[in-house]
């Protein structure tokens, strides 16, 4: 009968356990890549004038009613993508940019001065040029 | 091992960064919005500091409204009336200057004497909606030939030969606004600032280690057709149909207006133009796309090269993509689409 039944660790590390070690420090930064650094979006941020109303989970389904000087937006969260849906505004251009669904995206209702901004870990890019 | 552990441990605490030291603020002036970022100070002299700019971008639209009492919209009852000669203040005359020279630069295209024009086509509202022109008024209004070279400014007066000079800065304002922040962001020493007014962007140093990065909308979809790096002074604009604009009978009159026709441009989507580091980057980051949309394709290099821009990008309507050598090295594609159709145009 073996003198040490426990499973010891008291040898130097061998070729396998570098492997082991290298191999999930690889899968840790693949992940972290993954589902860290490159996530979709997933938050909303809704302005109206110079203030921020809020910031919103994507992941539900949910309608916000936001007021402003011409009378309420209504803005829709589905799950991971959001919209204006109705707005008081004469050309309707914040209901025709349809969804948004990833960091960065940007839809503006001059008229009625409200603004919706998806937010992610990662946008592509600082600020948009139209 | 444990010298491992720990270079493991570093990793992950770097990749778990801090909230990095940026300040965001946004705000409604010049009827679009502003948006400004600022890199590397504390949350209150951010504050500070963009609340200052704010209030003068205010004050610099209430000053050069075109449709609602103004200091420019006295001047222009009084160039309508044609009586005598009134007082202007020296930066308002310095920039009816600058738009004067630049005007000649385009050959006329970029116009901000075309103010009735503008007015007829239903432009100088908040809220305009689908207008029927009067054709003949549309005629009228060209015919009578509204130039700034028709603008006389003598000891802190100003004076027009003509009648028909309604000036609209709507072209120009922003750009100069942009201008104006670069300065008073100097002068506090803020060392890294990204300024949008309506899609105008300026740039200051960087986003921490790497340059600004802006995005470029796409026309007709609801994200960024590309992306590129705004280095340090550097500054980028597009004239496009998809901001204002209104359609009629299934077709689409944006507020771009070629003074020669006195009819909204036709057939461009958008142009942009990005402008290096100079004494009014920011105004030609708004003035410089406006003779490239008018003109028609095959003089669209020659427009470009009157007003020095190297770097510029233009979508037609038939989503044909056009882009300067300089500007395609430059570009980052993020619509596929459109990376595949791009042609480079021939300096």
């Amino acid at each position: 009968m073996p003198k040490n039944t426990r499973l010891a660790f008291n040898h130097k590390p061998l070729i396998g356990d570098w492997l082991v070690i290298v191999a999930s420090m690889v899968a840790v930064a693949v992940m972290f890549q993954q589902f860290w650094s490159f996530a979709p979006a997933s938050q909303l941020k809704i302005r109206q004038g110079n203030q921020i109303i809020g910031t919103y989970d994507l992941n539900q389904a949910r309608e916000l009613r936001i007021k402003g000087p011409l009378g309420e937006s209504i803005i829709v969260i589905n799950n991971g993508q959001a919209r204006f849906k109705q707005s008081p505004c004469p050309n309707q251009y914040c209901v025709h940019q349809g969804w948004l669904s990833h960091a960065g995206q940007v839809a503006i209702c001059l008229p009625n001065q409200v603004s919706l901004q998806l937010m992610g870990a990662k946008s592509k890019y600082d600020s948009l040029n139209y | 091992m444990r010298l491992f552990f720990l270079f493991l441990l570093a990793c992950l605490t770097a990749s778990c960064n801090k909230p990095e030291p940026l300040y965001t603020t946004q705000s409604y002036v010049f009827g679009t919005l502003v948006d400004i970022s600022i890199y590397g100070e504390t949350d209150a002299n951010s504050q500070d500091i963009s609340n200052q700019i704010i209030r003068e971008f205010q004050n610099l639209h209430n000053r050069l409204h075109a449709w609602r009492p103004s200091e420019l919209s006295s001047i222009n009852h009084a160039f309508a009336r044609g009586d005598t000669p009134i007082s202007i203040k020296p930066d308002l005359s310095a920039m009816i200057q600058d738009a004067t020279r630049l005007s000649a630069q385009t050959n006329g295209a970029f116009n901000p004497a075309i103010g009735g024009l503008i007015e007829e086509w239903g432009f100088h509202h908040d809220e305009f909606a689908p207008k029927k022109v009067d054709e003949n008024k549309i005629k009228s209004l060209v015919k009578a030939n509204p130039q700034m070279s028709d603008i006389v400014l003598e000891d802190g007066k100003a004076f027009s030969k003509s009648s028909s000079v309604q000036l609209d800065l709507g072209g120009y304002a922003k750009g100069y606004a942009l201008d104006i922040a670069l300065k008073e962001l100097n002068k506090v020493g803020v060392k890294n600032a990204l300024i949008n007014i309506g899609g105008n962007i300026i740039a200051l140093g960087k986003h921490g280690d790497k340059p600004w990065r802006v995005g470029i909308q796409h026309p007709r979809k609801p994200s960024a057709i590309a992306a590129l790096d705004l280095n340090s002074g550097w500054a980028i604009g597009t004239s496009g149909d998809y901001q204002r604009y209104f359609e009629l009978a299934g077709k689409r009159y944006c507020h771009i207006i070629d003074p020669v026709t006195g009819y909204p441009v036709q057939g461009v989507q958008a142009v942009t133009v990005l402008i290096p580091p100079q004494n009014n980057t920011g105004v030609l980051s708004d003035v410089a796309s406006k003779p490239i949309f008018i003109a028609n394709p095959e003089n669209r290099a020659q427009a470009a090269k009157n007003m020095h821009v190297e770097n510029y990008l233009v979508i037609d309507s038939d989503s044909k993509i056009s882009i300067s050598p300089s500007m395609a090295k430059r570009i980052i594609w993020l619509d596929k689409d459109a990376e595949k159709h791009a042609l480079s145009i021939q300096p």
